[in-house]
């Protein structure tokens, strides 16, 4: 199936040169394209090269090259030929696709007239990230972020490619249709990028759980507020925060009684204890729970959990 | 008895055939309207919703309750369900097919038809601009068309009673 929506990343007569690339779908992490460079991707944390008819080569010189044309057609194909739609995304440089695949986009940017970001045209390197659920993912954790049969507040700290976002998905799942520590309850997810629950004419494609709202596309601060008032979730779930404004959002919703599951980027608990936006929360112990995640030997694994107050936790 | 038979006969011919004629232009005129309020549809779904040139099939194919309806359903299944072919080549392909049988124009058909060539800018308000623009083609053909139809019916009808009777007086 994973394979099948990979190929479907490519337009039609590009995708005999993908087919051996995609039935590696479980353990492919990323294919790279760049204009007049080899096609590469990593796949177990393991880089190899695709030659021009497909196979999988480990030699530099037997790989096959992308054109601007084919990067182009590759686009328009990932845009649904509706590059319009995707604006906003183009211009973050990174597009969310059927199946919460992220593709990164690089090129040239044109700026507007105050120097921002306006759009981008000649997108002449795309970094496509295969999203994997990894239902069970989450099965290590449940023990520890369960108190008196309620989901504590819990924060999944991780550099990127460290599993958050996987994990955050599979612990919606839990949360939401409960577990032996405790009953399922209503959680709203705000999922920006579409990552999570990797939504497609509006329905959740992922399996996020039973009781489980999606706002997708939306702002996170704009979507916290909007859920918290629409949906009455007793849990909330974001990804990614990543400033002032998404952590004042994430200290009003906990404010009405809202527990929280959220991730960000970082290497430890100490470092992100000291991003200025999180130092307060971390202070008040807004979150009871802190996972520290990190990826080895191309395996993703819990490196610790921790209280709000960064002891260690054992269960 | 026989001859006022045929002759009543060839009268009814060619009324007929006027007729049909008429029709045709009817037709013509009635698949105008539809296909620029189609394009409106289009413009507002690109510029206000922003949805993807598939979606804006699909929800064109609930809102039309007309001979478009499965056209439009197709063409979203080919390019979204089944994700294997090209917007551009699929949206040619199912309209060349839909309004082959139509009596339009062969500008008007190829206007409909090639409709996505134009469709590859990266901002909604031009992207829609550009749908405007055949929108603006249709309407203009559909004024024309409409405004032509009230006397051209009439001289084709005119034409049809003289040409039957014309017809049976060389015969009788």
């Amino acid at each position: 199936m994973r394979g099948e929506e990979i190929l479907a990343l490519f337009p039609e007569k590009y995708r005999d040169r993908w087919r051996e690339t995609a039935s590696l779908a479980e353990h492919l992490q990323e294919i790279r394209l760049r204009a007049d460079r080899p096609f590469m991707i990593l796949s177990d944390n393991r880089e190899s090269f695709v030659s021009s008819q497909g196979r999988i080569v480990d030699r530099q010189e037997e790989a096959g090259t992308s054109t601007s044309e084919e990067l182009d057609e590759i686009l328009n194909h990932l845009c649904r030929y509706s590059l319009y739609a995707f604006a906003d995304e183009i211009r973050q440089g990174f597009l969310t696709v059927q199946g919460g695949h992220r593709v990164g986009l690089a090129g040239q940017v044109i700026l507007d007239d105050r120097g921002r970001i306006k759009n981008m045209r000649y997108v002449r390197y795309l970094n496509i990230r295969i999203s994997h659920q990894i239902i069970g993912a989450a099965d290590p954790l449940i023990p520890f972020l369960f108190e008196g049969g309620k989901v504590m507040s819990t924060l999944l700290i991780s550099p990127p490619g460290g599993g958050k976002t996987t994990l955050l998905r599979d612990l919606i799942r839990q949360v939401s249709e409960g577990t032996m520590y405790g009953p399922g309850v209503n959680v709203s997810v705000v999922d920006e990028r579409s990552e999570i629950a990797g939504s497609y004419l509006g329905i959740a494609r992922n399996d996020v759980g039973i009781r489980t709202d999606v706002l997708d596309g939306c702002p996170k601060v704009e979507g916290m507020m909007r859920l918290i008032r629409s949906m009455a979730p007793q849990v909330l779930a974001v990804d990614e925060l990543g400033s002032t404004e998404d952590v004042q959002a994430l200290q009003m919703a906990s404010g009405c009684g809202c527990k929280l599951l959220a991730t960000i980027h970082g290497g430890s608990l100490e470092e992100v204890k000291h991003k200025n936006y999180m130092r307060y929360v971390v202070e008040e112990g807004m979150f009871e729970r802190y996972v520290m995640l990190n990826r080895k030997k191309s395996v993703c694994r819990v490196e610790g959990i921790y209280d709000k107050e960064g002891k260690p936790c054992i269960r | 008895m026989y001859k006022i038979a045929g002759v009543l006969c060839i009268l009814a011919g060619c009324i007929g055939w006027g007729s049909m004629r008429i029709g045709q232009e009817q037709e013509r005129i009635r698949h105008l309207r539809m296909l620029f309020h189609i394009m409106g549809q289009m413009r507002s779904e690109i510029s206000y919703g922003k949805h993807t040139l598939p979606e804006i099939c699909l929800s064109l194919s609930e809102l039309n309750d007309n001979y478009y309806k499965m056209c439009f359903k197709r063409i979203f299944e080919r390019t979204q369900m089944e994700s294997s072919s090209a917007f551009p080549e699929v949206w040619e392909a199912e309209m060349k097919s839909c309004l082959e049988r139509l009596p339009l124009r062969e500008d008007e058909r190829r206007t409909v038809e090639e409709l996505p060539k134009t469709l590859n800018l990266r901002e909604e308000n031009g992207q829609a601009g550009r749908v405007g623009q055949t929108e603006t083609f249709l309407e203009g053909r559909y004024r024309q068309a409409e405004e032509a139809c009230e006397n051209r019916s009439k001289m084709i009808r005119s034409v049809s009673i003289l040409t039957g009777l014309l017809l049976a007086i060389l015969l009788l």
